[in-house]
């Protein structure tokens, strides 16, 4: 095995550990830069203190690498400590202080019912602070920033005794236009914190001073309710690192695909609520480059759901209209639509005769009928075994599949009330669920104004590679890629990225009328506090990467598209930026307005601190194909059955190539290759499949 | 039973069950792909920050098979294909209209300008890819088109009758050129013109894609099946819910603002073990105010659908839901089939009103198995000059409250589905206007075992030099209804500077009503009301509700029985205990006092 380090800095070297603590595995990744050697394990998850679990993950990957803690030189890791809390509602009670008159800000929030649901069955989700949490502050702004009606301290003061009266010590304070000037919020926040000093602050022109309130209302307040539970649980974190005899950097994976120090993240938790899918997408594009493809569509298939992400030019695509838990955060994440379809997901025939698959899950307890816990609903997993898909046994034979319990259970849910067979059921099950995939993978895709033929479609995590061929086909993508480890990928993910933050502001410019000088200072005051930023993360200045986005709409338009900004900030970097516009305006929406004037809305810095890089261990060349079939599998095909060979992934070298179809086992995923396929391992043992010609 | 055709049958009959789920699943994710595109193109804050726009797909025939799910009509091909045969349709085509009165009220006000593409596959007519969305201005009386003030259809902007806007693929520009030259903001409206061209383009390509891959014929069948199974559950729930039977019910709008009122809906419902028959013709006439509803006669079916639908996510409404009804009996010339050219601008009072028309039926009918009534939703005006001498329009729609249903509360502070407000930044950055207050209004949902949903006080400054104001809103006369001992809602008014010496109330349905600068437009909603006895609340709710400001201590102790505690703020056991053993008698109704049904 060879391996290289292609860029050093100033950033300690030494082996990387990347954890990644999931739902049901904690998943670890040990890369060892100077030799390539690259060793991966998993844990099981301890949802009642996760850095047991992350502890137990760093024992095993120093274990299993044989190597000391101290020569550990950074650790990295991905968290759903924020999002569990988030979406089980299990945060602290927040206080937020809004501006008079706007009391009732989450309650009315956008006044509507989402676009999909009935109006008369919907109902209003409780929010996550009552209005009696909310206090309201005279004092006013306008849009430009200018001070209307100065900020009333002694209301303010009031509130904060209040707030602690109350026994409340988080709070989000959310001022009308502060991102246009944070003055009456910053001042607000010295008030409370000396009034109530225990109080653990979040300010909303910190967190995200970009206009519509509501939405960063949200994202403060939310930013409020994780806050206390990371900054506990990134102690522990750093106890347990030190206890495994580790003094390396500890970091933590954001929602946005980049890295950043704990402290960071203490102040911005709300920013690793996305934590663990985005760094499964950061590890698909490194994966994908690695092997020469840089526009990718990845979809991590999990037992209850599948994350499905857009990455071009080997980056993933961020968004800043997304939502946790249907709350909307309008921070900046990795553009990742998530959906109930996944290897535990149940299906039924409704009433009326139709079948449907998930959003129910039979999740890891008591998991498909087929790990013989007590499932009694087919899933999907109960359709591959059902199908031949799988073989019977699953972590190289240590786990047995009872495959004639997935049979029955499907024949007497399914089969016999559609008048269907065995087979024909199973196979329905799975094409819906693709069916529900596919839908999701075009919203990433096509409705960002992407052609998915041109996409390598990157299936991963437990259950993506048995559903990548078929994917692949319904969708158009050429290309497969099942990267060497699957199931562990966004472990793999975490050790190749880099520090990140982004720093954004609204600073409206009404069409036509730009103001340079006033771009030029917003631009300017976003890029030191980058550079603050780095230089706190001690980044040496040749690992600084800093780029500028502008946000733009055209007059009249309500939603904007984000655009790079080249170079400095003049007239020629601004005459490009528009014709960028118009150009992105047209490959995603089929049109553009050339004759249209176009509004600036908000300027964005995006800074990345450049990690020492890593380049995958290579795989050597290991003999034909056929010397890596173990076994032989009756497959039920929709043409027919057939039998096919089992593969060993770990056998399978360099340059080996074989026909579908086939199945490739390996200890934390399996493969499936569809007739008319074929499938060849790359240079650095990934699985390239492509549709025989 | 091992007969080999009989079983080879059955299974394509069984596999089309697969297949048509495919197909649902796909066409569902066209309607959402098209209504993406539209929501982040469109240009008048209507439509994208309001988002008042849907997209559809029908096939050949005019059938609808997915799209909007709330209340409204299914026949929207129907007026483009009595103008042009489908034999003269090709592809690229593009068909347009927004004429209520030609379209028989598939859309029922002027500025819904409705767009359609014909499908073909192998130059083969299979489907129409339609979409929707309510333009900000397209002419007529005064900005924003419809006033309260039209007394004529032809005031309500530039009328478009079914035409072709596109002939394979080429675009009528001189059409497109004479409707930007009515509107007072010919911008915004090209911008939406193009977001609604590039919507029904891209759910005709994505129909030509699915039919590339499960071929005509199948897709054919799916449709069928997919409406067949629609009739069938739909018809079936209908059964189970509604015994065999006769049953009325009355509801009430306060004004056309035009001196006509108050008018009646009167609705008349007849279930036999073989008919089910819906009748309105006893109903008021029309009006000539702008409140008239010209009701499609697929809209009861449809809504009525889309209410027995509502909790079967394994269904989409489609055209199945039409056949519910065996009659629907109309009367030309009354206040929900008016004769040309009536104005028609401000229907939604009507439609809203004639929604909880047929709650009350259904009320009647079951014994109150139904949610309570809710207050219309509120639009107004807000037209003047910007401090750059630019003429501006703001139509921001404000948000009421829905009635309490048997299992929960009603909607505190909702538009309707899928339809946002103007968030106060946006607001104060696009137009010279200042949002001071944007909060619940307390007490007016009305008190229930299920509390109807509150509706929201909006308070807006004027700072400009003079400003022109429009509002609709419903008046205090006839509050949404309570139902099960649930008691009715408080209403909605719209005062200008309040606590001020020069407080008045603007009439709730007018226009030109003008304004200076430093006014103050409080607007007022009203909610929805009340399911089941007040005293069968949870006094901790109750409790909930005053704190959270939705619900007052008076009310709490006046209609709940609840007493609190000296600071307000826990509850007193015994004194709610005691009040509570005085229990008023209710009815199955209520507004303002228990009735049987109302008339």
């Amino acid at each position: 095995m060879t391996g290289s380090v292609s860029n050093s800095a100033s950033i300690a070297d030494g082996v990387l550990i990347g954890v990644d603590t999931g739902g049901t595995f904690t998943d670890v990744a040990l890369l060892d830069p100077a030799s390539g050697a690259l060793w991966v394990s998993k844990t099981s998850s301890t949802p009642d203190d996760p850095s047991r679990g992350f502890a137990q993950g760093i024992a095993d990957g120093l274990a299993v690498g044989g190597v000391e803690g101290a020569s550990v030189g950074r650790v990295l890791h991905g968290t759903t400590v924020a999002t569990n809390l988030i979406l089980e509602r299990k945060g602290p009670s927040v206080a937020i202080l809004v501006t008079e008159g706007f009391k009732h800000i989450l309650e009315i929030g956008r006044h509507d019912i989402p676009r999909k649901s009935n109006l008369f069955t919907w109902v209003k989700p409780v929010r996550p602070v009552p209005p009696q949490h909310i206090w309201e502050i005279p004092g006013r702004l306008s849009h430009e920033g200018d001070i209307l009606e100065p900020l009333d301290e002694a209301v303010v003061r009031k509130a904060a005794r209040e707030i602690a009266a109350e026994g409340i010590s988080t709070v989000a304070i959310v001022l009308l236009h502060s991102y246009a000037n944070p003055e009456h919020e910053r001042r607000a926040a010295e008030i409370v914190r000396a009034e109530h000093p225990q109080a653990l602050v979040s300010v909303s022109s910190d967190i995200l001073p970009v206009f519509r309130e509501y939405e960063r209302c949200v994202t403060t307040l939310l930013n409020a309710y994780v806050m206390p539970a990371v900054s506990t649980y990134v102690e522990r974190l750093e106890q347990r690192t030190k206890e495994a005899g580790i003094g390396a950097p500890l970091l933590l994976m954001k929602s946005s695909g980049g890295v950043t120090s704990t402290q960071s993240a203490r102040r911005k938790p709300v920013e690793t609520a996305l934590s663990g899918p985005a760094a499964g997408a950061v590890g698909a594009a490194f994966v994908g480059a690695a092997s020469g493809f840089r526009d990718i569509l990845t979809n991590d298939i999990g037992g209850t759901s599948a994350d499905i992400a857009l990455i071009l030019g080997s980056t993933p695509r961020l968004t800043t209209v997304s939502a946790i838990g249907g709350w909307r955060v309008g921070l900046p994440m990795v553009d990742i639509m998530t959906i109930g379809a996944g290897g535990g997901s149940i299906a039924r025939v409704s009433r009326a005769g139709g079948l449907v698959v998930g959003p129910e899950s039979a999740g890891a307890q008591p998991g498909p009928v087929c790990y013989g816990r007590g499932g009694t609903e087919p899933t999907t997993t109960d359709a591959h075994v059902a199908l031949g898909h799988l073989p019977p046994y699953l972590l190289g034979g240590r786990f047995e599949l009872d495959v004639e319990a997935s049979r029955r259970a499907i024949e007497t849910r399914i089969a016999q009330p559609l008048g269907l067979s065995i087979e024909a059921a199973a196979r329905g099950m799975l094409d819906v669920l693709d069916n529900n995939m596919v839908g999701a993978m075009r919203v990433v895709s096509v409705e960002r104004g992407i052609d998915p033929g041109e996409l390598v479609l990157v299936p991963f995590g437990g259950a993506g590679p048995l559903h990548g061929a078929s994917l692949a086909r319904l969708m158009g993508c050429k290309t497969t890629l099942v990267p060497p480890a699957p199931g562990v990928l966004s472990a793999l993910g975490l050790l190749v990225s880099n520090l990140r933050a982004e720093f954004a502001r609204t600073c409206m410019q009404r069409a036509g009328h730009y103001d340079m000088a006033q771009l030029g200072a917003v631009f300017d005051e976003l890029t030191h506090e980058a550079i603050a930023w780095l230089d706190n993360e001690n980044v040496p200045p040749a690992s600084r990467l800093l780029t500028k986005q502008a946000s733009l709409r055209y007059k009249e338009q309500g939603f904007e598209l984000d655009v790079l900004w080249s170079g400095q900030v003049d007239d020629a970097a601004l005459a490009a930026l528009l014709e960028s516009f118009h150009a992105t305006h047209q490959r995603i929406y089929g049109f553009s307005l050339p004759a249209m004037p176009i509004e600036i809305v908000t300027l964005r810095v995006d800074a990345v601190g450049m990690l020492p890089q890593v380049t995958l261990p290579e795989v050597p060349e290991r003999g034909p194909a056929s010397s890596a079939i173990i076994g032989k599998q009756r497959v039920a095909f929709a043409a027919g059955p057939s039998d096919v060979p089992i593969y060993d992934r770990n056998k399978l070298g360099c340059g080996a190539c074989f026909d579908g179809p086939a199945i490739v086992t390996q200890l934390d995923a399996t493969t499936l290759i569809l007739p008319g396929q074929v499938a060849e391992v790359d240079k650095f043992g990934s699985i390239v499949v492509r549709e025989k010609s | 039973m091992n007969d080999i055709p009989s079983k080879a049958a059955a299974a394509e009959v069984a596999a089309d069950a697969i297949t048509i789920e495919l197909i649902r699943g796909a066409m569902k994710s066209i309607q959402n792909e098209m209504e993406a595109l539209i929501e982040r193109t469109a240009m008048s804050a209507f439509i994208r920050e309001k988002k008042d726009f849907y997209a559809g797909l029908f096939d050949e025939r005019g059938r609808f098979l997915v799209g909007k799910s709330r209340p409204g009509s299914s026949d929207l091909i129907g007026p483009i294909l009595e103008q042009y045969p489908a034999e003269s349709m090709r592809a690229g085509d593009l068909y347009w209209y927004n004429d209520c009165y030609t379209a028989r009220g598939a859309v029922s006000h002027s500025p819904d300008q409705v767009l359609v593409a014909p499908v073909f596959h192998q130059g083969e007519l299979v489907a129409f890819s339609q979409a929707w969305a309510h333009f900000s201005d397209i002419g007529g009386m005064h900005a924003g088109s419809i006033s309260p003030n039209c007394t004529e259809y032809y005031q309500e902007g530039l009328i478009i009758p079914p035409v072709r806007l596109a002939t394979e693929g080429r675009v009528n520009e001189d059409l497109l050129r004479v409707f930007l030259r009515n509107s007072r903001f010919p911008d915004a409206v090209r911008g939406d013109m193009r977001a609604l061209m590039a919507a029904v383009n891209l759910g005709d390509r994505r129909m030509q894609d699915l039919l590339a891959r499960f071929g005509v014929p199948k897709m054919r069948a799916v449709f069928d099946a997919l409406i067949e199974r629609v009739r069938r559950v739909v018809r079936e729930r209908f059964r189970d819910l509604v015994p065999n039977g006769t049953y009325r019910f009355v509801d009430t709008v306060d004004s056309d603002g035009h001196g006509s009122g108050p008018i009646k809906l009167r609705w008349k419902l007849d279930v036999t073990p073989d008919r089910i028959v819906l009748d309105a013709r006893e109903s008021d006439d029309q009006v000539r105010g702008p409140v008239n509803y010209l009701m499609s006669m697929t809209e009861p079916a449809m809504t009525f659908g889309s209410f027995l639908l509502a909790d079967m996510k394994e269904h989409t409404l489609n055209a199945g839901a039409e056949s519910l009804f065996d009659e629907l009996h109309v009367r030309e010339g009354s206040i929900l089939q008016p004769r040309f050219p009536a104005p028609l601008g401000q229907r939604s009072i009507t439609k809203m009103r004639n929604l909880g028309a047929y709650l009350g039926l259904l009320g009647v009918a079951t014994g109150g198995k139904m949610p309570a009534a809710h207050t219309g939703y509120v639009i107004w005006n807000v037209r003047g000059r910007n401090s750059r001498g630019q003429p501006f329009l703001m139509s921001d729609g404000v948000a009421v409250g829905y009635g309490g249903r048997a299992t929960a509360d009603g909607h505190d502070a909702i538009y309707l589905v899928a339809q946002e407000n103007y968030p106060a930044e946006f607001v104060e950055a696009a137009y010279p206007l200042r949002v001071r207050r944007y909060s619940i209004n307390a007490d007016t949902g009305g008190a229930g075992r299920w509390r109807g949903g509150c509706g929201v006080v909006r308070e807006m400054e004027i700072l400009c030099d003079e400003a022109m104001v429009s509002v609709r809103i419903e008046g205090d006369a006839n509050p949404p209804w309570g139902v099960s001992g649930g008691r009715c809602a408080g209403s909605g008014r719209c005062v200008v500077n309040p606590g001020r010496p020069d407080e008045r109330l603007l009439p709730p349905l007018s226009d030109g009503n003008i304004l200076k600068r430093g006014d103050v437009v409080r607007i007022e909603t009203g909610g929805g009301g009340g399911w089941g006895h007040p005293f069968d609340r949870e006094p901790e709710r109750v409790l909930a509700d005053v704190l959270g400001g939705f619900v007052s201590r008076e009310s709490a102790e006046r209609d709940y029985g609840v007493v609190l505690s000296a600071n307000g703020r826990a509850i007193d056991i015994e004194a709610t205990a005691e009040r509570r053993k005085d229990r008023p008698t209710t009815k199955l109704f209520h507004r303002h006092e228990y009735f049987e049904t109302l008339e």
